[in-house]
């Protein structure tokens, strides 16, 4: 019997038997959240008299198209050769339209609505070398296998577009029943706050269940999940970054201060909260999912899940709720207090994180080099015995490559690069088949040998040097 | 079997038993740890639970009702409002509630505030009781100190009853908008 895989050169982890079912729930998960946007929508424009309740609605086109481009372009990655190119232009075009509508809504209902195309532009131009540098480092915490930027950026377009506009109604119903109903205080925080936390995290936590669903391949672990989910938490600060700093900028403007206003939402939200609040809290939804990849029973996986949803949620309520329990005087003073606020109220989310992120890598890195040597050791040519501490280690990886550099410049760089990311692939194929995390066919593993050892043809013949230290 | 372990002087000398153990999947370190935060979570989520029900206490509901007569435009000079009841305003005007007090309790302790849409206090009268509110019925809205205007967004105007000082029951409210 033969077993046919799609994918040229194959991924770390080719189609499963399970796969279909994984797919199935992605449907669902995605039917529902179209009909949430609807619902929203319409809600939206039915009891809410606002400018961006009309934005809401109108912008479910470029939402439904955003979200149609991004899935096949996507798989487009996971197709032959020859009909990647035509899925690939199908979903570029989708994504520049939907893109260009949304913008369009956004900017000339929402944002001039509040405080003009010019300062909303601004305000947007502003967030983005902050939000780029975020996922920049994001996607550098995974030493060993760093995810493909197209997921990465999927991840946060999410974060931005869809997830916001997935709470918009949701919150609005919410904190509107609440100043109806509640008494003015603590109580009416706390409830604001489980609203934000909930429903805030459930829409975003919602990217990264699809990406673990669905990009399978690509997601091998507590570190890829955390790097999914902070990306994610990135995407939806960047937005609502934009938005506040335009809100107040139009609230404060006629005082003769809007701009410092803007200023201080951005420096809180884009350089002191930039790690710390909602990529931080989404990140453990992406840990929680990236754990459960690896656990061997039901139980534990939807444990593991649970509990990185959790984890969000209470780091979310927490700062929503009992920030205005550490009051911010003025002057100097007061801007020591605000970082320590962060430091102190956010802090320990994140060192948590961080933790988990080490042992992640630690455990990812050690379960890599058993692989190394395994390989090694079959005699199979793909990974020398003396190459075995090179690929274990980042900064050799990169002292190799940068090697290559001096030799062949940027082309031996680039073929030096694509042979170790070839032999990481491989180990770690390796190591989730040897985990029994999954069920594909051994010619897979063997085609990933075959591109290894072209790949290192390749480099022999223009750098006839040996790739050990 | 046994292995015994033979060990220097100040060292006890112990037998146990040599077992064959499954390498230790470290991947359950990381669950046994995720499943600690969560506990964690857990407790941070009950704190907010309770910390709601302590500022939210069931079965406060008295039936009592505060007339609000409305929110009306307001002469800071004369402590007069002017116009008609009104739901919108803009940020040049100054406005204020008033509020009939006799329609409650003489004894009922309440106060009534106004609330920005940061959630701060801009105006307030009381706590003190029904009967002794009586002529301070107009609460004006305070513009913030170095501010000119009063902030845009939605103004909460708030009725309420207290109970060991504070406010447990909204026994009238009224919500306005500021335009920017």
């Amino acid at each position: 019997m033969s077993t046919h895989t799609y994918t040229t050169p194959p991924a770390a982890n080719p189609h499963s038997k399970l796969r279909p079912a994984r797919y199935w729930i992605a449907a669902v998960v995605a039917g529902v959240v179209v009909l949430a946007l609807i619902v929203s929508s319409l809600l939206n424009y039915a009891y809410l008299d606002s400018i961006p309740a009309r934005a809401s609605l109108y912008g479910l086109l470029a939402v439904a198209t955003i979200a149609l481009g991004t899935f096949i372009g996507v798989r487009a990655f996971t197709r032959d050769r020859a009909s990647r190119r035509k899925h690939l232009i199908r979903a570029g075009v989708l994504l520049g339209f939907g893109v260009l509508l949304w913008l369009l809504v956004i900017d000339v209902f929402v944002f001039t609505q509040s405080a003009g195309p010019a300062v909303a532009g601004i305000c947007a131009l502003a967030c983005l070398p902050t939000t780029a540098f975020g996922l920049l480092v994001v996607r550098r915490m995974d030493r060993n296998e760093k995810e493909p930027w197209r997921l990465v950026l999927v991840a946060a377009a999410w974060g931005a577009i869809v997830a916001t506009s997935l709470v918009i109604w949701g919150e609005t119903l919410w904190d509107g029943t609440a100043q109806h109903t509640l008494v003015p205080g603590p109580g009416l925080d706390a409830s604001v706050a489980f609203s934000a936390g909930l429903l805030e995290e459930l829409a975003k936590g919602t990217a990264v269940v699809l990406l673990f669903l669905v990009m399978r391949d690509d997601f091998d672990d507590v570190v890829d999940g955390i790097v999914y989910g902070a990306a994610v938490g990135l995407g939806f600060n960047f937005l609502e970054s934009v938005g506040y700093m335009t809100n107040l900028y139009s609230i404060f403007q006629p005082e003769g201060i809007g701009w410092a206003a803007a200023g201080f939402q951005w420096y809180g939200r884009q350089v002191l909260g930039l790690f710390f609040g909602h990529a931080t809290y989404t990140a453990f939804i992406g840990a929680g999912l990236g754990i459960a990849r690896q656990l061997p029973h039901p139980r534990q996986k939807a444990l593991a899940i649970l509990s990185g949803f959790l984890i969000a949620i209470a780091g979310h309520f927490a700062w929503d709720a009992w920030q205005t329990f550490f009051p911010i005087d003025g002057g100097v003073l007061g801007l020591l207090e605000i970082h320590l606020r962060t430091l102190i109220m956010t802090g320990p989310f994140t060192a948590a994180l961080i933790a988990l992120l080490l042992f992640g890598i630690r455990y990812e890195a050690l379960g890599l080099v058993d692989q190394f040597r395994k390989e090694a050791a079959s005699g199979s040519g793909t990974i020398l015995m003396d190459e075995v501490p090179v690929l274990a280690s980042p900064w050799q990886r990169l002292a190799q490559r940068l090697r290559a550099f001096t030799r062949g410049g940027f082309r031996a760089y680039f073929k030096v690069a694509r042979l170790q990311s070839a032999q990481l692939d491989l180990a770690m194929e390796r190591w989730h088949r040897e985990r029994q995390e999954m069920e594909t066919p051994m010619e897979a593993e063997d085609a990933l040998r075959q591109r290894v050892r072209e790949l290192r043809r390749a480099v022999a013949a223009s750098q006839p040097v040996r790739l050990g230290r | 079997m046994y292995l015994l372990f033979l060990t220097t002087r100040g060292q006890s000398i112990r037998l146990c038993p040599a077992v064959s153990v499954a390498p230790y999947d470290q991947i359950l370190t990381l669950y046994r740890t995720l499943l600690v935060f969560a506990t964690v979570a857990v407790l941070i989520l009950s704190v907010g639970l309770v910390e709601f029900v302590y500022f939210e206490p069931p079965g406060q509901t008295t039936g009592a009702t505060a007339h609000i007569l409305g929110v009306f435009e307001y002469d800071p000079a004369t402590g007069t409002t002017r116009g008609p009841d009104r739901t919108t305003f803009a940020r040049t005007d100054e406005f204020a509630a008033v509020v009939d007090w006799s329609q409650l309790p003489p004894d009922l302790v309440v106060d009534a505030r106004w609330f920005n849409s940061f959630g701060n206090i801009v105006g307030k009268v009381g706590p003190a009781t029904a009967a002794d509110l009586g002529p301070q019925s107009t609460v004006p809205v305070i513009v913030p100190p170095g501010f000119h205007h009063s902030l845009p967004g939605h103004y909460s105007f708030v009725v309420e009853r207290l109970k060991d000082g504070r406010p447990v029951e909204v026994l009238g409210r009224r919500i306005v908008l500021v335009e920017r």
